[in-house]
């Protein structure tokens, strides 16, 4: 199985003792230390502020995988609310909103593919959104 | 007074070339270049329920503010997870070592973030958790 690894570094200096955390982790299957073995890659341009599914549970085979999602955008009012839950069911309440990720932000969070991740862009020109699932 | 992120992603063999992604983020407030200011600090807590409790409290205020979170699974045990939820929806689950970095909106006051150490039992021990809240506050300024 692959081996992939994921290291996040954080640095901080709103606090006077200054913040540095940094840790790595090999990303697994379920439970286990066995590497995961199948990556996605995707840029897509929305051109609509439509919340529709960016990432749906049928797209992974898993029960368990993990995700990123980047906003290369660099016009600091051009988001993205990521949401999850099922859009196409065609009623935004059907989904929960984890956060938007402004221009250059990036989100990277474990999912347990029960429900798909909705995106909604902030204006109808085009944005790009960029996304990874590991699984 | 800045606050980055980076995102290293990396492998030699899940595709047939080498995949190599290296992201960093100035966390910045909403809809601005100007940088978030307020930080809750690196914390921990031990975790033992197999219940929902909650980790960080939403405020209705921040809604349409910039907040970003950080949590870790500390512990050593690859098997041992907590679940991560916001208003009773799954998130994913942290095994052993894993972290997230999420924004967080704080639609409303039930925007918490929980979590469970859902197949926590008294002999796995505890599930070490740290966590850290970056955001902006309409009451509390800093830098206005």
């Amino acid at each position: 199985m692959a081996i992939t690894n994921a290291t996040i570094d954080l640095a901080s200096d709103i606090t006077d003792s200054a913040l540095a955390v940094s840790n790595t982790t090999e990303l697994n299957t379920a439970g286990t230390t066995t590497g995961v073995n199948t990556m996605t890659s995707v840029t897509k341009v929305l051109s609509s502020t439509n919340q529709v599914d960016l990432i749906t549970t049928g797209s992974v085979s898993t029960t368990h995988a993990y995700v990123y999602i980047n906003n290369p955008s660099t016009d600091e009012t051009q988001y993205f609310n990521i949401a999850i839950g099922n859009a196409g069911a065609g009623s935004p309440t059907d989904t929960e909103e984890i956060g938007r990720l402004y221009a250059g932000d990036f989100m990277w969070f474990p999912w347990d593919v029960d429900d798909d991740i909705c995106i909604t862009p902030s204006t109808s020109d085009d944005m790009t959104v960029e996304y990874m699932v590991f699984s | 007074m800045a606050t980055t992120a980076t995102l290293t992603l990396a492998s030699t063999d899940i595709a047939g070339d080498p995949v190599n992604v290296s992201k960093v983020a100035t966390l910045t407030k909403a809809g601005s270049t100007n940088e978030l200011d307020q930080s809750s600090g690196l914390n921990r807590v031990h975790l033992r329920s197999t219940t929902n409790k909650v980790l960080l409290a939403a405020n209705a205020e921040g809604n349409d503010l910039a907040a970003k979170v950080y949590i870790i699974n500390k512990s050593d045990d690859a098997s041992l997870y907590l679940t991560v939820t916001i208003n009773a929806q799954t998130i994913g689950k942290l095994y052993g070592g894993d972290f997230l970095f999420i924004p967080w909106s704080q639609t409303d006051v039930d925007a918490d973030i929980e979590v469970a150490a859902t197949n926590w039992t008294s002999s796995t021990g505890d599930i070490p958790v740290e966590y850290a809240l970056f955001h902006e506050d309409t009451d509390f300024l800093t830098n206005a």
